[in-house]
């Protein structure tokens, strides 16, 4: 929800112009004018092949827009070396819809990558990773290889993965997809606390349960275009440009 | 405790020890180092073997006085004889000389002898008498002047400094050395080129966990180390296999050399400080296998993502 306490906070997404094609291929996006306060809370909808996981990718800094500009944490990425643009990933957790986790390692260090990466010490690692497998339930399975858990399981580890490093921006493709209405009531009171301490979180959903659920507001993509609706409006409501 | 657990040890993300290319590298690596190893130990005994002889042509020079030819011997004996003392009186004064040594019947003959056989009576012989000069440590001399003031001491001396002959054997000897420092050129071209072609073409087949790393904020040279971490390994096990079989090839390849008569090969000995580069190729191998694919995944990666 657009709380009153987010207008005055900095924007940590910002996209003008943006557009983005695949090689010499039509945009997939077109004209993405966005911004994304520090601890908003946004739902992402829109048809299968909208440009959902694009616009995401964008998000995360796996792509670069084609035109415009993207400006993630105040830096315009375009002209942000590779280095740089790694320390500002390492601000961002990723959930994607295909969990994206590395078969031949356990849970344990699925879950450990982010902190490895930034290079901080296995004491502090084991900690951390402990304490947030015991809480998404799946302490029993630290040591199994990711390739052998179900797709429940490695749903939870992909996101205790994502949230490990407690990101600024948690950026979520579908996190509720697998797992029971339990867990994803838990997963989904998880963003909000960590939304609560700050975390801009974007959850991509085709879930209208969710967003009914919980009340914040929508972007909606339509054939590349983005729009935004505020809580309870539906998609015939309040339609405005962002 | 979690932390005294054994399975939580750290597990590498690339997974790059279980790769085929790795025991293919191996192989390529040892055959490198193998040849690197022979080809150095040819390389550093052509250059002892060099300095051999550079230390005898600056260090000596051979003055010979040809005999006087006449009906009677014994004047043309003793006529000779006074030559080689005025020749040796006046090599004694030479400021760069430091001994002078006429060579004896006997010497003269034992260097005639794989020609002329055992047993010849030297005396009888129109045979020139030499003087082995020994110069100063560090001393140059202009032997176009020496040749000039003892053709005015005596017309029947002549200077020999050896640069004639061994001229043309250093030649022969810098040429081989040049061929051998391309072949270790190109060994370590080559080399590194497998090791270039075979890295990138790893990155593909690991693009997946790759891509996933730089999400997760790894920088570029947190990829490259996990590969120069193990192509380090590699090499410098691919090295030490490589040396292995380096090793009794180069004492066979010695002792074959050590059959030839003659002296001249003789000179091309290894010292420690060759034999411990040698034994150092394995490191040299670990360190280029090391850089080669750091370099490698850096580049790769600036055009891969």
């Amino acid at each position: 929800m657009l709380r009153h306490s987010d207008i005055g906070n900095p924007v940590v997404i910002d996209m003008k112009n943006v557009g983005i094609r695949y090689d010499l291929g039509p945009e997939v996006l077109s004209d993405i004018n966005l911004s994304l306060r520090k601890g908003s809370f946004h739902f992402l909808t829109g048809k299968s092949g909208a440009g959902k996981t694009s616009l995401l990718s964008m998000m995360y800094l796996a792509q670069k827009p084609s035109r415009g500009v993207l400006n993630v944490f105040g830096k315009n990425v375009n002209f942000t070396n590779r280095d740089s643009l790694a320390l500002l990933r390492r601000r961002i957790g990723v959930v994607f819809q295909d969990f994206r986790l590395i078969d031949h390692l356990s849970a344990f260090d699925n879950v450990a990558l982010p902190l490895r990466v930034c290079g901080m010490g296995e004491k502090e690692v084991k900690k951390r990773v402990k304490e947030l497998l015991q809480w998404v339930e799946l302490d029993k399975h630290m040591f199994d290889r990711a390739s052998t858990l179900s797709g429940g399981e490695k749903q939870r580890i992909a996101i205790a993965r994502a949230v490990i490093n407690r990101p600024d921006i948690l950026l979520a493709d579908e996190p509720t997809g697998n797992v029971d209405n339990d867990i994803a009531r838990k997963l989904m009171k998880l963003f909000i606390e960590l939304n609560k301490l700050g975390t801009t979180v974007v959850i991509a959903t085709h879930s209208e349960k969710l967003i009914t659920d919980f009340a914040y507001p929508r972007l909606h993509l339509n054939d590349g275009n983005l729009r935004i609706f505020m809580p309870n409006e539906g998609l015939r409501g309040g339609m405005r440009t962002i | 405790m979690i932390t005294n657990n054994p399975s939580i040890n750290r597990k590498q993300e690339l997974p790059l020890k279980d790769d085929t290319s790795g025991i293919f590298l191996k192989v390529m690596i040892s055959i490198a180092v193998f040849l690197f190893a022979v080809t150095l130990a040819g390389v550093l005994s052509i250059n002892s073997m060099l300095n051999a002889w550079n230390e005898s042509i600056l260090g000596s020079v051979t003055v010979q006085v040809m005999p006087v030819n006449s009906a009677d011997q014994k004047k043309a004996k003793q006529e000779t004889m006074d030559h080689l003392q005025k020749t040796i009186e006046f090599l004694k004064k030479v400021p760069e000389v430091e001994h002078v040594r006429a060579l004896n019947d006997q010497q003269l003959a034992k260097l005639l002898q794989p020609w002329l056989g055992d047993g010849i009576e030297i005396e009888n012989l129109p045979t020139p008498k030499l003087i082995d000069v020994k110069l100063k440590s560090g001393a140059e001399i202009n032997f176009a002047k020496l040749a000039e003031q003892l053709a005015a001491v005596s017309p029947l001396a002549s200077v020999d400094n050896h640069k004639l002959w061994l001229n043309k054997l250093i030649k022969f000897a810098d040429g081989l050395k040049m061929l051998a420092l391309s072949i270790l050129f190109l060994v370590v071209a080559i080399t590194s080129g497998a090791i270039f072609y075979t890295t990138q073409a790893n990155l593909g087949v690991h693009r997946y966990i790759i891509e996933i790393l730089h999400i997760m904020g790894a920088k570029d040279t947190y990829v490259a180390q996990q590969y120069a971490r193990q192509d380090a390994w590699i090499g410098f096990v691919g090295g030490c296999i490589g040396l292995a079989f380096a090793i009794p090839t180069i004492f066979m390849i010695a002792g074959l050399a050590d059959q030839i008569e003659g002296g001249i090969i003789s000179d091309a000995k290894l010292s420690w400080l060759s034999w411990l580069a040698i034994a150092c190729l394995p490191l040299l191998s670990a360190m280029t296998a090391m850089g080669t694919a750091y370099y490698t995944v850096k580049k790769t990666l600036e055009k891969m993502m």
